[in-house]
């Protein structure tokens, strides 16, 4: 729209601002030494809150569980999520609006509810403070927006396909390694970086259940703010953005690859 | 087990831990069960029902959820309308304003409190342009009572996905509509009052009540950038949650239940709006 021009112009600069000014500011304050009001500019650089990322340090370490549970928590989140999604996609009327209301349920209530619901449940398996305690805890939001998306996918996923093959005699193990695999490629690679990253922004929930004890990145740069230790929850910060923002990258990179969505 | 069967026992699977802790809930609230349970009784539900600090913390959360979903949505509409063509520039303004979307919120937090702080950045350039004399002189925009830095925060976290949305909705179903309004002798301000916006914000209305559950129940943020009075309704669970008191702890058990009743009604208020307007226009 034409009209629209001027206002163009001044919205760009500051879409330019707001979205790189916050992650600047965090690259400049993660390499500061002894930076303080009023300097506009650190006096010193260091590079020892990243060299600490290297050598396995606190946050090091921190950075490799995350990865661990976020990882573990995509693939069993895409395990539940395609077999729920598949058949609750294949219910019909309010049986399939029931089922995705028990789906929506875990990622609805609020995080702080749903952590404080949950360490009752991980406390009566005597998982509180651990790290199977924790999975199953990121697991429950998790599975619910991987069902939910699965739910999509197989809305408009043609199950004849499945049966064709099974009449020209292909077995359960050739269907699904030669049909049902090569044609949801896509889909369980979104699902599981769904699962991955709902899991590693995790904050209250990891908090909650693992009582402190599960050390994982957001539970470290939160830590290091409230200590005051701008340099370490800074260049935590950072490190908690490159995954997300990974993923957004590679799914539009795939986006772009494939014409169109192949089920 | 059949297909269907499976789907019913995963779907019920799922939901189990949110209905354990629901039902966990309202018996110890109610003392059934739980440290310090006496049998049922409402004595601890009226007493913490009753308190004006989680009636003020309830209605700061509100407020702030209330004005960052407000900025959010303002902020996306005005991105979503200016940058709905095909050429370079809206491509350039989408992707900029889609940015901080896979940001992390305690990414966000955490910017915000260097950023807003009084010795953060804003206050070192107000310094430097003879705005602000010293760190004490720049007005609290964290940890203070009206959550500035938190709504900031929030809206900046929440308006790409607005946008997000917005801009969908544009692209579906904008054009017709507009253009046979302009045919219609209609000038640019009259078709966005009486098209692009009604369409912009029916269209939007479930990811901006989305938005409101999330920003009045989030913790990251919150943790990071609110006052310690009124205290924030999240904040507050945690802390009867983690009170060393142990009897406290059903205190929380309320406050969930609280929190979960602003949910509902939030979706409740949505599918009022929406069966309302569906009426209207049949």
């Amino acid at each position: 729209m034409r009209g629209t021009g001027l206002l163009r112009w001044v919205l760009l600069p500051l879409l330019a601002v707001s979205a790189i000014a916050p992650l600047g500011l965090l690259l400049m304050v993660s390499v500061s030494r002894d930076w303080f009001a009023p300097a506009l500019l650190p006096p010193t650089l260091t590079a020892e809150s990243w060299l600490d990322v290297v050598e396995g340090g606190r946050l090091g370490s921190a950075f490799l569980r995350s990865l661990e549970l976020a990882v573990a928590t995509g693939g069993l989140a895409v395990m539940a999520g395609v077999t729920l999604g598949r058949a609750l996609a294949r219910q019909t009327g309010w049986r399939r609006h029931a089922g995705a209301a028990a789906a929506f349920l875990p990622v609805a209530v609020p995080p702080i509810g749903l952590g404080v619901g949950l360490e009752v449940s991980v406390l009566w398996l005597g998982l509180g403070g651990s790290f199977a305690g924790v999975l199953l805890g990121h697991l429950v939001p998790a599975a619910g927006y991987v069902t939910l998306y699965f739910m999509s996918v197989f809305s408009g996923y043609d199950f004849r396909v499945e049966e064709a093959a099974r009449t020209l005699g292909a077995t359960r193990l050739e269907l699904l390694r030669r049909v049902v695999l090569p044609l949801l490629r896509r889909p369980l690679a979104e699902g599981f970086l769904l699962g991955f990253l709902v899991s590693w922004a995790q904050l209250a929930l990891t908090l909650l259940i693992g009582g402190g004890r599960v050390r994982t990145l957001p539970l470290e740069v939160f830590a290091y703010l409230h200590a005051g230790q701008d340099r370490y929850a800074a260049t935590g910060a950072l490190l908690l953005t490159v995954p997300p923002v990974l993923t957004i990258g590679l799914v539009k990179l795939a986006v772009g690859r494939s014409e169109a969505f192949p089920v | 087990m059949t297909e269907s069967r499976r789907g019913w026992l995963g779907a019920l699977l799922l939901a189990a831990p949110v209905l354990v802790g629901v039902g966990y809930a309202v018996l110890a609230g109610f003392d059934v069960i739980g440290p310090g349970a006496t049998g049922w009784s409402a004595n601890r539900m009226v007493r913490v029902l009753s308190e004006p600090a989680v009636w003020s913390g309830l209605g700061w959360s509100l407020r702030v959820a209330t004005l960052s979903t407000a900025l959010a949505t303002v902020t996306a509409v005005v991105v979503a309308v200016a940058f709905r063509g095909s050429g370079r520039g809206d491509r350039v303004g989408r992707a900029l304003a889609i940015l901080p979307l896979p940001i992390p919120h305690l990414v966000a937090g955490a910017g915000a409190v260097l950023l807003l702080g009084q010795s953060g950045y804003l206050a070192r350039l107000g310094m430097a342009i003879g705005l602000v004399g010293g760190p004490g002189d720049m007005p609290p925009l964290i940890y203070d009572h009206a959550g500035v830095g938190l709504i900031a925060a929030l809206a900046w976290k929440e308006f790409p996905f607005l946008a997000l949305v917005g801009g969908s909705v544009l692209a579906t179903r904008g054009n017709v509509l507009e253009e046979a309004g302009h045919t219609l002798g209609a000038g640019r301000w009259t078709v966005f009052r009486r098209i692009t916006w009604p369409m912009l914000w029916r269209g939007m209305l479930p990811a901006i009540v989305a938005v409101f559950i999330f920003a009045a129940g989030t913790y990251e943020a919150t943790a990071l950038l609110a006052p310690s009075d009124p205290r924030a309704l999240p904040l507050l669970t945690y802390e009867r949650y983690t009170d060393a008191e142990l009897t406290s702890h059903a205190d929380a058990f309320i406050l969930v239940l609280v929190g979960v009743v602003v949910s509902l009604a939030a979706v409740a208020g949505h599918e009022w709006a929406r069966g309302r307007w569906e009426r209207l226009t049949g």
